[in-house]
């Protein structure tokens, strides 16, 4: 028997090329006769083009064309972003492209065009645009009020009055929601508290860029890009250039990171795509990091107050929220995910939630790992312990009692979880980080050094339902998973194709994947998103490999008579139960499957796939043993994982500096799928929580609207020395009893948990103060330990 | 020109002469033509001034003599991928702030995004593509596959070669002194506790090979 | 015209291999000419393409330039090309002179200390996001300070020494000569000429356009240390946000002659908080003849930041800069 494969280490498939610098990300390919292109950005936060003069560029020798925003199938136009606009509404959103022989060109070529801006009115704070008379981001309002229309939210100077500088006003709101009756869970607290928190927007800053190349051969789009997804890459880059998705192959083999901002697709792609096919020669478009920094996206920040009241036995009885969200210019749905990943931590009796997302002229924001949930979590956390130390309750205790159990629901509609061991990831965190004796040391001074202990319960999606599966077993015996999915870099891309392998109970060498190139006859998938791709993907391999194994069973009873039934799969041989000799190996049954045909090479598929991957199954007819299967497990409930991270700082008093001493986390995710990568996941996650926390900026320039953190030592992403050297982790392990498989996802989690851990330590250290604000910088720190006046407003933002 | 040049000469400074030669020698010759469009000098003076340095170039990368007609204000960086195809060398943030296009000079880790090409001459440039030997991966290699470092790897190349030059620093590091010498490395996956394995995994292994 | 960052404009490269070569290169070219060192600095210029020479002269092969040496009376010479490495890591520095292999080691990152260089980290010019954005400030030839409105965003800025411009001294290094009393020798046509540290950085109200005394045409060539003092202690500590690839908020170098238990001569300087290392003339008389404690450093803090201004968002400088005095001579080792 092969040994089974999921819970085991393994080395992903394409670990060599990325270490030998073999793998080739978007900006390392070539094309014959490629040349550069070159964005010329607004310099100003809301501006119209009056007119343009490009007619010094293109007497250049070596310049060999422009791009405007007219010239593109998707129009920037209302809510909709395109690659360029006429009317940028954001520092830095790129206007138009020169293609130019080399970059020296272009960028000299894009210098020498002369653009005429109308300046507009712009806002980078919400609550600014919030006031009645206040500026708008667009120039049709400050709000989304759906299908692409705009709203105008403006609240009475009563409003801001009334809630004075420290307080977030709260006026009418564009999105409420309850559970049971806020005031009677109020009248049944024996503590409350309250609090106005602000969690800033943040940059993603992927190490890679999202530079882009593309080519046009025989009417067929060639785009090299960098995308977590990448089946669900093809329609979205097809609308970009204008064409059927059948006429796109899309290549990316490697996304140099993501985290939400790459989900399926950039915007920026049709720049390369139309360009290219305007002046006939591949172009490539290197974005720059400052080119990232505008148009790779960023999480949304809240401006939020929240009040929450519990009985004397710690129990939640009411949780009040009020959100206020900066969306950038085009939207951002964090808003409503943070008030239901908040029910998915307290299961609160009574809960009020009301919030609004308003337009600034900031960059775009999308997903960002665990959107809405990171930051909720980070602002309510503190709050808890608050309570908990009002109360007298152990802050490990209050986190359990409100936690969910199997019997937990989730949010406004308060559908059942597909499983909550969040209890357990809780005591296994509490004996992992070993809470009984750290938290003994809360408040201890040595020299001018002050210990705080922290911890962050983070829950986030884990996963919905998958799409199909693709394997084929080809004549040289191997088992191919063809994966719709992208290779985002967290291993998945072979992770998930463990349940195939599994079920045919094949040893993992035999495995190989194909991923990455759309014209390599892919499967229709989920997005790389949300958390999906482990639970989801490996539904959907799980299917498939239960088809193929059907398939050979059917074949070998075809080739070697008797009955299906009759036979077993291992070791990459069907064979007769109890007789390992009489079968074939899957070599040999590749070759019959070819010469039978039909639907054990292809000719027929299941009705109920995606186009997308009966497509790729016809393309690949007849070339081995095909199964395809759509995922049709249970899709019932919601599933989510929890983790919990556990934080022993060390905050030193004279500088207002912290460093973290220790660091413990766990999770419910589910089976464990690949014991190192998981904890990578989760480490990885809980480090960029704690960059959030500890000191990633997103300033601007209130007068001008113009960002100085455009660059990586100004919007400082954590280092190295930045987080703890050895960071523990374990899992609960449970498998979540929805799935075949039982894994649920791990991507989002973990960023609340760590960012949450650190503010509630910094906090402990000083003495259950919150400073209710991420980033938590040094000269906030001291400035308040000192008695000094804050650096900034409680509400204050981008800075 | 003929009087700096006369100056280098005498002084046994990197006297281009002597370079050029060097390089017929050597024979290998990097391509400029086909896409490579970055040095087609369009804006590059098209006569050198008195005294100021030519555009050919010789390097030393990998161990091979390159020569490479380089415009005077192009970067290592950009000359290793775009002129000689050497993409492995990553560029992140082409401000010497992210470390992806980490390069080593004489054994010692650059920032190749930060230096020009026409200051490197004569200094042995070290690529990531320059550390695996007759097909056997460096130990820093082999220790990424025995503990399955990194996660999109985009800094993968550039933590490879600062951990090479840790270990020319610092063949027994704590995970302490480890972590010091790659804080020149940007990981935005946050995989930094299995790159502190990895460089510890590394260090044992370059021990015992050697 | 359009922006366009990230890109170097094209310009005309000298590699001389001798000072001579090099300070006649400069005269040659005057404000055209862009004198390159290690190049960390130049290039963030050159890529925005705020920063346009003609010429550029790059000292990489001018050995002369590079080295650390025994100089006169025990102290100890070093080029002002030798990389921060090597100066952090040199033997004689680290016993002789912890104060300045410190601060040197805490400069960036390691690939920026193996190619950065003593000198160019003296010189580097501020960071003042405003200026380094390509604004049209005093500092770069314009009439207005963007620093300094009641808007401005400006944690990073001065808390004194300001005049119109409020930017502040990013350099490490520069504390630590200041606090080594070294000497800083300038090259160029007309010869040398050697400045104290002290007098070698420059405040807005002497010249707003440049940060020291250096004029196009001269170069810094070496940095002299004296001989250390006797059973010296010291003091390096700098404050920054992130651990590696941070410029200072506030830093403090010190270098205290302690005998019998009482400081008999002190030389303390704190950067990051004016446009120049600050230099504590009066705490300095202040802390003679008393012990290193608590109390002393307590009341060294208090007299520093007199007459501090600050300005809407760097109020906590002022209690960083007393507290880093404070350590500076309470933790002096």
């Amino acid at each position: 028997m092969a040994e089974n494969v999921i819970g085991t280490d393994i080395s992903p498939p394409d670990l060599r090329a990325k270490i030998t610098g073999r793998a080739r990300y978007a900006e390392d390919f070539r094309a014959e006769g490629m040349v550069f292109a070159k964005l010329l950005l607004s310099p100003m936060p809301h501006a119209r083009v009056r007119s343009v003069d490009t007619s010094a560029a293109e007497a250049m020798e070596g310049v060999l064309g422009i791009l405007r925003a007219d010239e593109l199938p998707v129009q920037s136009e209302g809510l909709r972003e395109g690659a360029l606009t006429d009317e940028p509404k954001y520092e830095g959103e790129p206007v138009l492209a020169v293609a130019a022989v080399d970059e020296t060109t272009a960028a000299a070529a894009v210098e020498a065009i002369r653009v005429d801006f109308e300046q507009l009115p712009f806002v980078l704070d919400p609550l600014e645009s919030l006031r009645e008379g206040g500026p708008d981001a667009h120039v049709g309002g400050n709000i989304s009020a759906g299908r692409g229309e705009f709203g105008s939210l403006k609240w009475p100077a009563s409003v801001f009055e009334e809630a004075g500088a420290d307080k977030l006003p709260m006026g009418e709101a564009a999105a409420e929601w309850t559970i049971g009756d806020i005031e009677t869970g109020f009248d049944e607290a024996d503590v409350v508290v309250e609090e106005t928190i602000v969690h800033q927007s943040v940059t993603h800053h992927p190490m890679e860029p999202r530079s882009c190349m593309a080519y046009w051969q025989n009417g067929k789009l060639f785009l090299h890009g960098s995308t977590q997804s990448t089946e669900r890459t093809r329609g979205g880059v097809a609308g970009l250039a204008g064409v059927e998705p059948e006429d796109v192959v899309f290549i990316g083999e490697y996304c140099g990171g993501g985290f939400g901002s790459k989900i399926s697709g950039s915007p920026i792609m049709a720049v390369p795509a139309v360009l290219s096919r305007k002046i006939g020669r591949p172009v490539m478009l290197r974005i720059t990091r400052y080119e990232e920094n505008y148009i790779g996206r960023a999480r949304a920040g809240f401006q939020g107050w929240a009040k929450m009241g519990f009985r004397a036995d710690g129990r939640m009885t009411a949780l009040d929220l009020y959100l206020v969200q900066d969306s950038g210019p085009f939207g951002a749905s964090d808003l409503f995910t943070a008030g239901t990943v908040a029910t998915a931590s307290y299961q609160p009796e009574n809960m009020r939630f009301r919030g609004a997302a308003i337009l600034t002229n900031t960059p775009p924001r999308s997903a960002q790992r665990a959107p809405g949930g990171a930051q909720i979590v980070a602002m309510l956390e503190p709050l808890v312990d608050k309570a908990a130390r009002e109360l007298d309750v152990d802050r490990l205790e209050i986190r359990k009692i409100n936690a969910p159990g199997h019997d937990g629901w989730l949010g406004a509609r308060q559908t059942p979880f597909t499983s909550a061991y969040v209890r357990e990831a809780l005591d296994l965190g509490g004996e992992l980080f070993n809470w009984e004796e750290k938290k003994q040391l809360s408040g201890q001074r040595n020299g001018t050094k002050v210990t705080g202990v922290g911890m962050g319960l983070s829950p986030f999606t884990a996963g919905s339902a998958g799409r199909d599966g693709l394997l084929v077993i080809r004549p040289d015996g191997k088992l191919y998973v063809h994966q719709g999915i992208g290779n985002l870099g967290t291993h998945s891309i072979a992770d998930t194709a463990r349940p195939a392998a599994d079920v045919l109970d094949l040893s993992w060498d035999q495995v190989v994947i194909v991923w990455g190139d759309t014209s390599k006859h892919l499967p229709f998938s989920t997005v790389q998103a949300g958390s999906q791709t482990t639970h989801a993907h490996t539904r959907a391999n799980h299917a498939a490999g239960t088809a193929m194994l059907g398939l050979l069973q059917e074949l070998a009873a075809r080739e070697l008579g008797g009955s299906p039934t009759d036979y077993r799969v291992a070791d990459g041989r069907v064979f007769r139960a109890g007789n390992r000799a009489a079968g074939m190996n899957f070599a040999e049954a590749a070759r019959r499957a070819i010469a039978t045909g039909g639907k054990f090479s292809g000719g027929v598929v299941p009705e109920d796939l995606n186009d997308a991957t009966k497509a790729a199954v016809a393309g690949l007819a007849g070339e081995g043993l095909i199964a395809a299967a759509r995922d049709n497990y249970s899709r019932g409930g919601s599933v989510y994982t929890w983790v919990a991270t556990f934080a022993q700082i060390e905050l030193d008093v004279e500088t207002g500096e912290v460093e973290i001493i220790d660091l413990a986390s766990t999770t419910d995710c589910g089976t464990v799928m690949h014991p190192r990568s998981l904890a990578a996941q989760t480490n990885g996650g809980v480090f960029q929580g704690i960059g959030m926390a500890k000191g990633q900026r997103w300033v601007f320039d209130p007068k001008w609207g113009i960002p100085f953190t455009k660059r990586f030592y100004t919007a400082r992403p954590p280092g190295i020395l930045d987080v703890p050297l050895s960071p523990r982790f374990a899992a609960v392990d449970e498998p979540d009893p929805r799935t075949p498989v039982g894994a649920k996802g791990i991507g989002e989690p973990p960023v609340g948990a760590g960012e949450a851990a650190y503010v509630c330590a910094v906090a402990d250290a000083m003495g259950g103060l919150c400073l209710c604000r991420t980033p938590l910088t040094a000269d906030m720190i001291l400035a308040e330990l000192e008695g000094r006046p804050r650096p900034y407003g409680l509400l204050e933002t981008h800075v | 020109m003929l009087q700096t040049e006369a100056i280098q000469a005498r002084r046994g400074g990197f006297t281009r002469r002597k370079f050029i030669k060097g390089v017929v020698a050597a024979g290998a010759t990097a391509s400029v033509s086909g896409y490579l469009f970055r040095g087609s000098g369009i804006f590059a003076p098209m006569l050198t001034a008195q005294g100021a340095v030519e555009r050919l170039v010789t390097l030393t990368v990998n161990g091979q003599q390159r020569r490479v007609d380089v415009p005077k204000y192009e970067t290592l960086a950009m000359t290793l991928r775009y002129q000689l195809g050497l993409t492995g060398t990553k560029l992140g943030c082409d401000r010497a702030e992210c470390g992806a296009c980490t390069v080593l000079l004489d054994g010692v880790t650059h920032y190749g995004c930060s230096i020009l090409t026409h200051s490197v001459q004569g200094r042995e440039v070290t690529t990531i593509e320059g550390l695996e030997q007759d097909g056997e991966l460096h130990p820093v290699q082999q220790a990424v596959m025995d503990e399955g470092g990194f996660q999109c790897a985009f800094c993968a190349p550039g933590f490879a070669m600062s951990m090479v030059g840790m270990l020319e620093k610092n063949p027994n590091p704590t995970r302490e002194e480890a972590a010091v010498l790659l804080s020149g490395n940007l990981c935005r996956c946050g995989d930094y506790d299995k790159i502190l394995n990895t460089a510890m995994r590394a260090a044992e292994l370059s021990r015992s090979r050697a | 015209m359009a922006v366009m960052r990230d890109m170097i404009p094209p310009f005309e490269l000298y590699q001389p291999t001798e000072v001579d070569d090099a300070v006649r290169l400069m005269r040659q070219h005057g404000d055209k000419g862009w004198v390159l060192a290690g190049g960390l600095d130049t290039f963030d210029w050159f890529k925005d393409r705020i920063k346009r020479p003609e010429a550029v002269i790059d000292l990489v092969g001018v050995e002369e330039l590079r080295g650390i040496s025994d100089g006169a009376d025990g102290g100890l010479d070093i080029g002002a090309m030798t990389s921060l490495t090597d100066v952090a890591e040199n033997a004689d520095v680290m016993n002789r002179y912890p104060l300045l292999a410190e601060a040197a080691g805490l400069v960036a990152t390691p690939q920026i200390r193996n190619q950065g260089t003593l000198g160019g980290n003296i010189v580097q010019d501020t960071r003042c996001w405003y200026y380094r954005s390509g604004w049209p400030c005093y500092r770069a030839g314009g009439n207005v300070c963007y620093a300094a409105t009641s808007q401005s965003m400006n944690r990073e800025h001065c808390i004194m020494g300001a005049s119109r411009c409020v930017a502040v001294s990013p350099s490490d290094t520069a504390p630590a000569l200041v606090a080594l009393d070294a000497e800083m020798v300038v090259a160029s046509t007309s010869g040398e000429r050697t400045w104290a540290a002290a007098d070698f950085f420059i405040g807005p109200d002497i010249d707003i356009e440049r940060m020291t005394v250096l004029k196009p045409g001269d170069l810094l060539a070496r940095i002299v240390l004296p001989a250390p003092w006797e059973g010296a202690r010291w003091y390096f500590e700098k404050v920054r946000d992130r651990k590696a690839w941070d410029f200072s908020l506030v830093s403090v170098a010190s270098s205290l002659r302690v005998e019998a238990g009482m400081i008999q001569d002190a030389r303390i300087v704190v950067n990051s908080v004016a446009p120049y290392p600050v230099r504590l003339r009066a705490v300095e008389s202040a802390i003679r003849g008393r012990a290193p404690s608590e109390e002393t450093g307590q009341m060294a803090g208090e007299i520093a930041v007199e007459g501090a201004r600050t300005l809407r968002h760097n109020d906590y400088k002022v209690a960083l800069m007393r507290n880093l005095v404070k350590r500076s001579i309470r933790d002096a080792a």
